[in-house]
């Protein structure tokens, strides 16, 4: 499994916890808001559990961004330094 | 650092009957608290209980035990914050929480809270509450959000 496969796992095991959902019914870009009923709460949830996971730090400013799990790996590769 | 209950009314803005915390303890503030909680046969949710039930109808009520937890939890984030920082925590979810046995009047519940995490705006704690040397619960994360005090305070009578 490549470097990407595995932390796009992970995430998707992260959001699937959240949200409340299995992690295979986790689509790579499905929009948490309009698809999975999401709020800005579940969203802070998401934010904080990837922030001790993996020991980075994610401005708030970056919520918007976060609607997918796409989205949510490609603004925590920036921060967290992942060559993916 | 100790807290009495005036010094709690003063942090919390929680009156009788939903007031679930009679004193800490112990606090290490962005780290741990201990709270406790006496539970009584006057408590309102014993209230207009027929005559002759059994004793797991005076089990205290799950909700409010959690309550009493996070009320144990706000108070720790509360004295972890700047003094500046405005607005009140806003209890809003609990994940993992496991009831390990029942909880009955005449019981004093302790609350050992740990702040695990503090998010812009949002905070996440774990802990478990005890009786005597009995663990009654445990809870993996409780999670609160700032709000403008004026946006949860009471309407104007």
């Amino acid at each position: 499994m490549s470097d990407r496969d595995q932390h796009m796992e992970q995430l998707r095991e992260i959001v699937a916890e959240v949200l409340e959902m299995e992690p295979e019914e986790v689509a790579d870009t499905a929009d948490f808001v309009e698809e999975y009923e999401a709020d800005s709460l579940r969203a802070i949830e998401i934010l904080a559990r990837i922030e001790k996971t993996y020991k980075v730090e994610i401005p708030q400013a970056e919520l918007n961004e976060m609607r997918s799990l796409k989205a949510v790996h490609e603004v925590v590769a920036r921060y967290a330094g992942w060559q993916d | 650092m100790r807290l009495d209950h005036a010094a709690l009314r003063a942090l919390l803005p929680h009156r009788y009957p939903m007031l679930l915390l009679d004193r800490v303890e112990d606090v290490a503030p962005g780290e741990s608290l201990t709270g406790v909680k006496a539970v009584s046969g006057c408590e309102p949710c014993y209230r207009g209980i027929a005559e002759g039930q059994p004793a797991d109808r005076y089990a205290y009520p799950a909700s409010l035990l959690i309550e009493s937890f996070g009320q144990g939890a706000a108070v720790l984030w509360l004295l972890s914050r700047r003094p500046d920082t405005a607005g009140l925590p806003m209890f809003t979810a609990a994940r993992d929480v496991t009831l390990l046995r029942p909880v009955h009047p005449g019981d004093v519940i302790h609350h050992r809270v740990r702040l695990e995490q503090v998010v812009d705006g949002a905070a996440f704690a774990s802990g478990s509450s005890w009786v005597g040397e009995q663990r009654v619960a445990e809870f993996d994360s409780m999670m609160a959000v700032v709000r403008a005090a004026d946006a949860i305070a009471e309407p104007a009578k």
